[in-house]
């Protein structure tokens, strides 16, 4: 989130429509991840991209200046979500299914530290752990590991403490280890 | 720091967001629990795993749709018609339920008050009141022709029609009690001058009626039209035509019948 985009959502808010594409151009891609990464389908994440920019144009007077464009932007995300898996039951696919749709981007090009200490780990395990994860464990941490959002603006969007949002983080990491662990012995039998 | 502060903080410690002092309490704390120290490092590890997952992209087509749809959206708004004000209007309306109910219902009344107000019978009115108002004066101005005219007639059926339409006159009709006075004092025919009596309840109210009454009992040859008169009196509560009464009670010269019955009427009257 950043000033400029609270002020983008003001002027919206205030007729001036067209400002909505800078916004987009912004957020689309964080939101498709954000989609992807809660319901693994594709073409459903893009629909939903879709429905989350309309809705804000369609409800763009009731965006609050004060209020941070990123938190509200995912309310309506998640809302979005929820109306969507409602009107069908969400069609989820395998992960191996998933990864032959598209080969995706890698977050980096050239290997860096990171991914020297990750070194051992298999992603694509850790891929399916995080499917495997309860859904509102697995939000948490797409919320702030891939989504960067603040743990502030996390806390305003489930609406509880920020302390308790760092907790639910820590207690979702434990989570995912544990079955990232358990599919490693699955595989290793 | 303890084991539950290090919980509450690990997500901050992986992602660098805490302040030296932070930093530094944190990893005091792990450097001497070993039970954290391994927990943090092997989270950690995944914590920085979880940033090397692919980064999904959308399709080409996503963009190509939103703008689409916002070219569509631009172009709603542009014919709508005055769009701002409409959208002043809804952000009036209040978010609370109770003050929705209340605003409705206070609608629901001024709408009901607005339409019984300006409902077609309503604008109407007050012409047809005018039209009928008109009618109806024009009609009695008939009747009291039609009256006066038959109570002039030499048939006494006639003068009987003309007196049945002095009943339609209002009681403020002075020229038609004038005339059906001259029938009562003055008619030929007793069944005449017996509905004229009858027909001056409706003058009643007139004090010219109650002294015309009261004179006229002792021109009477009749003592059924006298009866008649003295029930009139009797009706009209005429307290003033006691006196009168008084002396047609002790004339010996009256109908005995008339005599009993303006005793009668004394006593009704006192």
């Amino acid at each position: 989130m950043s000033t400029s985009d609270n002020v983008l959502m003001a002027e919206v808010s205030s007729g001036q429509v067209g400002k909505m594409a800078a916004l987009f151009e912004r957020h689309h891609r964080p939101l498709f991840r954000y989609f992807v990464s809660m319901n693994r389908n594709r073409e459903l994440s893009e629909d939903l991209v879709q429905d989350v920019f309309f809705r804000m144009l369609r409800y763009r007077t009731s965006y609050d200046p004060k209020q941070s464009f990123t938190a509200w932007m995912y309310q309506i995300a998640r809302n979005a979500s929820v109306d969507q898996a409602q009107k069908r039951k969400a069609e989820v696919v395998g992960i191996d299914e998933f990864d032959g749709q598209r080969r995706p981007e890698p977050a980096s090009e050239a290997p860096g530290p990171e991914e020297t200490a990750a070194k051992g780990q298999d992603l694509a395990l850790l891929r399916r752990a995080l499917d495997r994860l309860p859904e509102d464990k697995r939000e948490i941490l797409v919320l702030s590991r891939f989504q960067n959002l603040k743990y502030e603006e996390i806390a305003s969007l489930l609406g509880c403490e920020v302390g308790t949002v760092k907790v639910r983080v820590f207690r979702a990491m434990r989570a995912l280890e544990q079955i990232y662990f358990a599919l490693l012995k699955e595989q290793t039998a | 720091m303890t084991c539950e502060d290090v919980k509450v903080l690990s997500a901050d410690y992986w992602s660098h967001t805490l302040d030296e002092a932070q930093e530094l309490a944190f990893e005091t704390h792990t450097a001497s629990c070993e039970q954290c120290r391994t927990e943090v490092e092997r989270l950690g590890a995944m914590w920085k795993s979880l940033a090397l997952l692919p980064v999904e992209e959308p399709g080409a087509n996503l963009r190509s749709r939103f703008y689409e749809t916002l070219a569509a959206y631009r172009q709603g708004l542009e014919s709508a018609p005055k769009p701002r004000l409409r959208e002043k209007i809804l952000a009036l309306w209040p978010k609370q339920p109770a003050w929705q109910m209340a605003i409705s219902f206070a609608l629901l009344a001024i709408g009901v008050g607005l339409g019984y107000e300006i409902r077609p019978g309503k604008t109407a009115e007050p012409a047809a009141d005018s039209e009928l108002s008109q009618l109806r004066g024009e009609v009695s101005s008939m009747r009291q022709m039609v009256a006066l005219s038959l109570l002039q007639q030499q048939s006494a059926g006639e003068r009987l029609r003309g007196v049945t339409y002095a009943y339609q006159a209002p009681p403020s009709d002075t020229e038609v009690l004038s005339a059906l006075l001259t029938t009562m004092n003055q008619d030929q025919n007793v069944n005449v001058r017996l509905a004229a009596v009858d027909a001056l309840h409706r003058f009643g109210s007139s004090p010219v009626t109650r002294a015309a009454v009261v004179q006229s009992i002792r021109k009477q040859d009749n003592p059924l039209v006298q009866i008649a008169l003295i029930d009139l009196m009797v009706d009209l509560k005429d307290e003033e035509a006691a006196p009168e009464l008084a002396k047609l009670a002790g004339d010996e010269k009256i109908d005995s019948a008339v005599r009993q019955h303006a005793k009668w009427a004394l006593g009704r009257l006192q």
